[in-house]
């Protein structure tokens, strides 16, 4: 056999061998009662057909393949933006593994976050005890400045209430009186992860300017200059916080990120463990009250947080669906300035020159091509709109997390250009619809997260990651998606990706390589 | 570097070309292209012109010699594609050092093409001189000679260092490398009467196998395409076709003459570029194989398949012709020809509002003028404020323009499509028409377009450099009509010869003065013209116009006083002799040649460059003096 003691093969090679192949086969042949050929391959070119298409969409109760994350993952998100917090998960300690394995392969960083370890008695009898415990060991051990709870769908089914809870656990002297744990019900049985990011984010604006639960006073607004701006559920959040914080720093005005997570997940290696690095600071969260306005990058990861903003503190609040495209961020940035009354500085507008120039210099090569994509509602819209600009057509746009408002709002999107004309949505969709779409209605790239490297292998359709989890390609995450420079780079890996493919097609020797050129 | 030297010198020599057989023997001297002017931007060297003009032949090692610089450059930097080996895009390069500088670098040059025909064996290895070893001596042409004779392989040397001129005179030289070492050293291994050779032609972006099917098809063989996706025995059989047609203007000029010259192969001109000069194109060969002795019919089987490929592209082309009718063009093209393009877009019913003449020459622009009428206008440089100001007067919806002046194109917010050599889709024959018909209506259609011809919308308009270039456009146009004075100040302020810095004004008040009435009278007066020769059209016009101002003759001169001026005119510019004092000295001493002129008057002692114009007076003047001689003899 090829794999002996003295030199063992890994599994990108020990399977190759000869050997194992023939094993391999033999196995199928004697033992797996396989199908005829023929017989697998018709069924094969089947599911690429219409008529297979029309079966997969008259799915009712299953789900093959989401594009989506839970509650509880959004909600772990939110919570590590703010200064010296540790979220702190009510429920089954196997969810939050998932929370921080996921953040870790996607932002190649540790991710802290506990859970109360809830197990069977605790589901029989109510999770009292593991909060109290859970709260007491998680102050002692982290040193935390403030604990965000949130729940798994386990404690959310017996019905935990976690303001109660919390405040026995106060009495009984887990934590003093008057630190501060938020908590936000967030149950991964309802919406996804965008909806635990709104949960929690609302559940912490709560906290600090609508009394603690009760157990201080509310906060008296007194409107000042300044400006909130929430990110959403991000996950380019390391290079987009910084490139905003540079924008606003330019038009110099004061402003306050809610739930600033870009340093956590991009902390220096320099001889320091950080369990926690940046954030927004409590003191921050009380000052952001007086704000006169509060901006959302991404509406549909506040769809909750921001009305409670508008109607509860009467601020001017403004939504924006994840600005990419030039026209998106004329109108981003023009707002702002029309909030803040600052001008819009001469450096954004030769950035905003610059990414024209870049489009035009190399516009002609997305021109004319069609996209599929897939993602968070508001990725797919700022996607969409980009690529419109860019002459590109969006011919599918499915979103497993969008619903049926998101589905209107994108076709009126594709409905306003000649580039949209035979594009559709696809709300609530999951990606064996989007197979399904690729094999009868192929298209020339498609954009989204890791997993649709199993659609890029199955239909052949060439592969652009935007999107979130990115997991086999590393530090993407830190370069900006919003802002012209964030345009820029979002061109730049659509422009990549269309030039692999045509030096992939002609790269053959003596068969394709006469056109495989240096110059592009 | 005599030899270098000399081929230059016949390569300037160039009787097929009308612009410089109507030179003196000293104009042609001073060679066919613009001299580069120091401290301007300038263009490709001679060394590149040679590179690109062979690059293209496949199978041949092509080895620099030089330091990396030249090879570095401009490895595998063109689109011309192969169909068979690729070895012409592996970069070769004797990458010499500075010991190499001081003791010479002929042995590493020996050994570096040993190597090559040890690891590639190919058909020749074509060597290519640069600056600094021609500048140290390095002597390329005994190296290739040996190491032909050692090695059994044709080594070819390219004697086109960078220093001798620009890439138009490389590509020459390079075409003299051919002629000296390639073509007629091989014979095919038979010959039919449609064997024809395309010469200019380099197969970029594969331009070429859009046209080779139909060409085979017809039953024409192309024996040798110069040079692109040429193999080398091909080239070296050449001299046996029967017609050549010469593709890219005058790059290669001196080939096709000379193929003419020495093997009686006739050639015309034509062009791959829009559906008519592709078809005509067509016939033109077809007809000089038929005058050659291929039978009559052929004609019929030309016509039959020009029939069949027009119908199939405008069939495709029209279903553009709504969107593309009446969309005005500007044409800001170095390389490919310009003229050729015009034909393609009226084609499609575009207009063209103006095209830059850069590169193309004298009968190229009488083309564009025959084929785009008076109206359109012909732009020698177009600056991005003209630019503008065409966009802004609704007067081009896009601009197709080369590599380089792309960016300009943008700068001035102007939808733009790349014609010249770094493209990527091959606009030759009747599907390239198809082609660049389809890449223009995307170009037109490109949504960016409305980001760029937009400014911020933040922005105030009147901010904007092009608002600010219509105000002070407009301010300059106020003062101007405002002050006579002044306008007339800026008319006559126009330069004229770019080579030598003369205006307007000197030109016509030299005219005036002088009562000029030729081009070359002004020449000489004024020194304008004498460079590049480029502006005497200018002249030319120059001169129209005040004549038409003028109505006829400026003065009336009594025959005393027009003698008077006429003798008055300065011949020897150096020495200050006039005309008269030299008639006087050749009739009163007799006078017969330019050197006792000289030895006379001090005329033409100082940068000789009146000599040409004594001797056109001791002609004048002794001629009718020996045939009165003869006559009293009789």
């Amino acid at each position: 056999m090829p794999q002996n003691a003295d030199h063992v093969l890994d599994h990108f090679d020990l399977f190759r061998q000869p050997e194992y192949r023939e094993m391999l086969a033999n196995k199928k042949k004697n033992f797996e009662n396989p199908v005829a050929e023929a017989e697998l391959q018709r069924v094969v070119e089947w599911t690429k057909s219409w008529d297979y298409r029309e079966k997969n969409f008259a799915r009712e109760a299953l789900t093959v393949n989401p594009a989506k994350a839970c509650q509880p993952l959004g909600a772990v998100f939110a919570a590590v933006g703010f200064e010296g917090t540790v979220p702190f998960v009510h429920g089954s300690q196997g969810c939050v593994a998932y929370y921080r394995s996921h953040f870790s392969r996607h932002f190649k960083e540790p991710s802290s976050c506990v859970s109360s370890s809830m197990t069977e008695d605790a589901a029989v009898f109510g999770g009292l005890n593991n909060m109290v415990d859970g709260l007491a060991n998680t102050y002692n051990l982290y040193k935390p400045r403030m604990i965000s709870v949130s729940t798994t769908c386990m404690a959310e089914v017996i019905g935990d209430d976690l303001n109660a809870f919390i405040k026995t656990a106060k009495s009984k002297g887990s934590v003093p009186e008057n630190y501060d744990v938020p908590f936000a019900h967030t149950p991964a049985f309802v919406g996804s992860h965008i909806t635990g990011y709104d949960n929690v984010l609302k559940g912490i604006f709560e906290h600090f300017w609508g009394g603690k639960a009760g157990t201080v006073e509310k906060l008296t607004r007194v409107p000042n200059e300044k400006i909130n701006f929430i990110g959403g559920f991000d996950p380019y959040t390391v290079g987009n916080l910084r490139e905003i914080k540079r924008i606003f720093d330019m038009m110099g005005f004061e402003y306050t990120i809610i739930a600033d997570n870009s340093d956590v997940w991009d902390t220096p290696t320099d001889g320091t463990f950080r369990m926690f690095d940046g954030g927004t600071t409590i003191e921050q969260m009380n000052e952001a009250v007086h704000a006169k306005a509060t901006v959302s990058m991404q509406e549909y990861c506040t769809e909750k947080t921001l009305p409670y903003i508008a109607n509860e503190w009467k601020h001017e609040t403004v939504a924006f669906n994840h600005p990419i495209s030039i026209a998106a961020t004329d109108k981003f940035l023009m707002e702002i300035s029309r909030l803040t009354g600052k001008p819009i500085p001469d450096q954004l507008r030769l950035e905003r020159g610059r990414l024209v120039d870049a489009i035009a210099d190399s516009g002609a090569h997305i021109h004319g091509k069609k996209f599929a994509l897939y993602g968070d509602p508001d990725l797919c819209i700022g996607l969409t709109e980009f690529l419109l600009e860019c002459g590109a057509e969006p011919t599918h746009v499915l979103s497993t997390n969008g619903g049926k408002a998101w589905a209107e709002k994108v076709e009126g999107i594709l409905a306003a250009s000649p580039f949209g004309q035979n594009c559709h949505v696809y709300p609530l969709r999951d990606l064996w619809h989007m197979r399904s779409l690729l094999f009868t209605e192929p298209v020339d790239f498609l954009i989204g997260n890791t997993y649709a490297k199993y659609l890029e292998r199955d239909t052949g359709t060439p592969l652009i990651r935007i999107g979130f989890p990115i997991f086999d390609r590393h530090h993407h995450h830190r370069y900006p998606v919003w802002g012209y420079q964030g345009g820029l780079n979002v061109l730049v890996w659509i422009l990549d990706r269309i030039f692999e493919v045509i030096d992939q097609n002609t790269i053959v020797p003596a068969h394709s390589d006469f056109s495989y050129d240096i110059i592009r | 570097m005599s030899s270098v030297s000399a081929t230059i010198q016949n390569v300037f020599n160039e009787p097929a070309c009308p612009k410089n057989a109507a030179k003196s023997e000293k104009e042609r001297k001073k060679g066919c292209t613009k001299q580069l002017q120091p401290g301007g931007a300038a263009g490709g060297c001679a060394f590149d012109g040679a590179k690109i003009a062979l690059q293209p032949i496949t199978d041949v090692a092509h080895l620099v010699h030089g330091p990396i610089a030249c090879e570095g450059n401009s490895w595998d930097n063109r689109g011309a594609y192969s169909s068979g080996s690729t070895l012409y895009r592996t970069g070769f390069t004797t990458d010499i050092n500075e010991t190499d500088v001081v003791f010479g670098g002929e042995k590493r040059l020996y050994k570096a093409i040993k190597e090559i025909i040890e690891k590639y064996n190919p058909p020749s290895v074509f060597v290519y001189q640069t600056c600094v070893p021609a500048m140290i001596g390095d002597d390329i042409d005994a190296v290739c000679k040996a190491a032909t004779k050692k090695f059994g392989t044709p080594i070819v040397p390219v004697n086109s260092p960078g220093f001798v001129g620009p890439k138009n005179l490389g590509n020459k030289l390079a075409g003299e490398a051919l002629l000296a070492h390639v073509i007629g050293t091989e014979e095919p291994d038979y010959t039919t009467p449609y064997d024809v050779n395309i010469i200019g032609e380099y197969n970029l972006a594969g331009e070429m196998w859009q046209v080779e099917p139909l060409l085979k098809e017809i039953g024409f063989r192309i024996l040798s395409c110069i040079s692109g996706d040429a193999k080398y025995h091909e080239v070296a059989r050449a001299h046996r076709a029967r017609a050549t047609m010469m593709v890219c203007s005058k790059a290669m000029i001196n080939i096709t003459r000379k193929l003419e010259d020495l093997y009686g192969i006739p050639y015309f001109e034509g062009s791959f570029y829009g559906i008519g000069d592709m078809s005509d194109s067509i016939r033109q060969l077809a007809q000089l194989c038929i005058d050659r002795g291929a039978p009559p019919e052929f004609m019929d089987r030309a016509e039959a398949v020009i029939a069949r490929e027009e119908k199939l592209a405008w069939d495709e082309i029209m279903s553009y012709l709504p969107r593309l009718k009446g969309k005005k063009v500007l044409l800001i093209t170095g390389g490919v020809k310009s003229w050729s393009v015009v034909a393609a877009l009226q084609e499609v019913g575009m207009e063209i509002v103006g095209t830059s003449v850069k590169k193309s020459t004298k009968e190229d622009k009488e083309r564009i003028k025959e084929l785009m009428g008076e109206d359109a206008h012909a732009f020698d440089d177009m600056s991005p404020r003209e630019m503008y100001k065409m966009l802004r007067d609704a007067k081009a919806d896009i601009m197709l323009s080369g590599g380089r002046s792309q960016f300009i194109a943008l700068k001035a917010n102007m939808p733009w499509l790349d014609i010249n050599q770094e493209r990527h889709h091959a606009y030759s024959g009747y599907k390239g028409m198809v082609d660049l018909v389809k890449e223009i209506d995307k170009a037109l259609y490109n949504p960016i377009w409305n980001q760029v011809r937009t400014i911020a919308p933040w922005s105030n308009p009147a901010d904007s450099w092009q608002a600010k270039a219509d105000a002070e456009a407009a301010r300059e146009a106020a003062e101007l009509a405002a002050d006579p004075a002044k306008a007339e100040a800026k008319r006559r302020a126009r330069k004229i010869c770019n080579c030598k810095t003369i205006d307007l004004g000197t030109i016509e008040d030299a005219i005036l003065a002088s009562t000029l009435t030729t081009v070359e009278q002004v020449v000489e007066t004024t020194h304008a013209g004498s460079g590049c020769t480029g502006c005497r059209g200018k002249i030319g016009d120059i001169l129209a116009d005040l004549a038409a101002k003028a109505g006829g003759p400026v003065v009336e001169l009594t025959p005393e006083e027009a003698e008077a001026r006429r003798r008055s005119k300065k011949i020897c510019n150096c020495k200050e002799v006039t005309l008269g004092t030299i008639e006087d000295v050749v009739r009163a001493e007799r006078l017969t040649t330019v050197a006792e002129v000289t030895a006379a008057t001090d005329a033409g002692s100082g940068c000789t460059g009146c000599c040409e114009d004594i001797e056109e007076i001791l002609d004048a003047i002794v001629a009718p003096a020996e045939e009165l001689t003869a006559i009293a003899a009789e």
